[in-house]
């Protein structure tokens, strides 16, 4: 089964790049917009950096750890899940799901992955090039058992803000509204984008339990720079887990709610 | 466009974006408590770790009034995305019906764009004042009506200054489709060398004179800046004639964009 999928996976690959490339100058305006956007959080830090020593108890390499994670978090988004999510709404409201619920394939996983965004791809390049670049020139030893948390860690906090965002985006099965609660989601998104030290109290029980964004891209750095990194990946892998049951769980629930082009 | 229909167009704006009423108000209002969080616990923690009282010459509570005045002029500068709405009529070709209609075609869309950030602006004065109310004297320091007057001035500067920004941009729909793209990399631009992300100051001394000659500062930090009297009347009126100036620059470079645009365009859509 999983060759199965892996094939017609391959296939939606083959035919993204294809469209992809018979509109050359959209491509490279994606591309140039996450450049600007990769640039844009590098002099956010270090402006930041010229007035105080430490953010959420991170230093300015650990830092640059934190924001080549989050590059390559939102790269990989934007290459796989990105275009998907962004049309499903409109597929609910319109009854275009009809078609994808005919197909005799998980509609989870093909309405997810369909549409590969190949330009996209080009900036995942760029962010894991960020990445190796943050990773030899932070100044401390990063032990292998270290690293090996990190990769794993950094897989379930994309897979977990994958299934953040469709638990947000399925509601649309019952509200009829044209984005669900995406918007929201998106307001709350950037608290994924900072360090998690900065949040406290309330704020922080909040972003770590129900609305587990500080996990996304902080807890893979914990992971990486903090001497014990198994209990950080257990966090996440717990979290990860809950919230791909919820998804998949609200999604059969909204597919059974969804009556085609009057939903 | 007479003043008359330019109202008339922008009220049909300000009622299509308050159609959703309940979404609009609930959207609005989680985004300014996600706003206010994120903004005073980052200037808190660069509080603490530096153990400074000032930060680029902000007191912490200036700095929160700072982030929640600039997110709030923000959205009454930028608005909906009705700019998106100009390129999606090159694409489907929309853009035929204006050919008929006895106005400019940029004047109509600029009240269309006006209308639709008047509940923005219902936002600016609702949540700026109850902000700067919790925050009692702290909150109203710098502020006067000479500033507040000027404040509507600068606002209203920022508002034409972004849709002259805009304009060239979506014109660019006559040659490629993915021109929200570039919607968003003039944001991130913007917000970063504007003063939204942060303020203008926390930059090095060497990097001011450039911030002030481009025209980011003048869509978000100098209303601001405005309203908490940290700037002269020089400076206020030196800040309306650059706006201003790049203004007039845009709209020119806005008109040779249309005008090559308008020669590639079918009609058809693409």
């Amino acid at each position: 089964m999983i060759q199965r999928y892996l094939a017609i996976y391959a296939a939606c690959v083959r035919f993204s790049f294809k469209r992809a490339l018979e509109f050359r100058l959209d491509f490279f305006f994606r591309v140039f917009m996450d450049g600007l956007w990769y640039a844009m959080n590098f002099a956010f830090f270090g402006l930041i950096y010229r007035h105080t020593p430490l953010l959420g108890g991170w230093d300015e390499p650990q830092i640059r750890l934190f924001a080549a994670g989050l590059f390559v978090m939102d790269a990989v988004h934007m290459t796989l899940f990105s275009n998907n999510m962004w049309w499903l709404p409109t597929f609910v409201n319109r009854g275009d799901l009809d078609y994808h619920l005919l197909r005799p394939v998980s509609s989870l996983f093909f309405l997810s992955l369909r549409d590969f965004a190949v330009n996209s791809f080009l900036n995942l390049l760029m962010a894991l090039g960020i990445l190796v670049w943050a990773l030899t020139s932070y100044p401390h030893p990063l032990p292998a058992e270290n690293l090996a948390a990190y990769g794993l860690a950094l897989g379930m906090g994309i897979f977990l803000h994958y299934a953040l965002l469709m638990v947000f985006l399925v509601p649309v099965f019952w509200l009829h509204g044209s984005t669900g609660l995406r918007d929201f989601y998106y307001v709350m998104d950037r608290f994924a984008g900072r360090p998690d030290g900065l949040w406290k109290g309330w704020l922080r029980r909040l972003l770590t339990t129900i609305l587990p964004l500080a996990l996304v891209v902080s807890v893979p750095t914990r992971a990486l720079v903090e001497a014990e990194p198994w209990g950080h990946v257990l966090h996440l892998a717990l979290a990860s887990g809950a919230f791909f049951v919820l998804l998949v769980t609200l999604w059969r629930a909204g597919l059974r709610a969804y009556s085609s082009a009057s939903s | 466009m007479t003043p008359r229909l330019f109202l008339h167009v922008a009220s049909m704006g300000a009622r299509r974006t308050l159609s959703y009423r309940a979404n609009f108000w609930i959207q609005a209002l989680l985004t300014f408590l996600a706003e206010l969080g994120l903004a005073w616990f980052l200037w808190r923690g660069v509080f603490e770790a530096s153990g400074a009282t000032l930060v680029a010459g902000f007191t912490f509570e200036a700095l929160v009034r700072y982030s929640i005045l600039v997110a709030l002029v923000g959205r009454v500068v930028h608005g909906t995305d009705l700019e998106g709405a100009v390129a999606q009529e090159i694409y489907d070709g929309g853009l035929s019906r204006y050919r008929v209609y006895p106005v400019s075609h940029y004047a109509f869309k600029y009240a269309q764009h006006l209308g639709a950030l008047l509940p923005a602006l219902v936002q600016l004065v609702l949540f700026g004042l109850a902000w700067i109310l919790i925050q009692g004297r702290a909150g109203l320091e710098g502020i006067t009506l000479l500033s507040a007057l000027g404040f509507v001035a600068a606002r209203a500067a920022a508002n034409v200054l972004q849709f002259a920004l805009a304009w060239p941009i979506q014109g660019v729909a006559f040659w490629a489709e993915n021109v929200w793209s570039l919607m968003a990399a003039l944001r991130f631009v913007s917000s970063i060398l504007g003063g939204s992300l942060i303020p203008l100051a926390a930059f090095p001394a060497s990097a001011l004179p450039w911030l002030e000659a481009l025209p980011f500062r003048y869509l978000y930090a100098f209303p601001v800046e405005v309203l908490t009297g940290t700037v002269d009347a020089a400076g206020f009126a030196r800040g309306l004639a650059v706006a201003l100036g790049w203004t007039l620059v845009l709209r020119w470079v806005g008109e040779r964009v249309w005008r090559r645009g308008d020669l590639s365009y079918s009609g058809a859509g693409m």
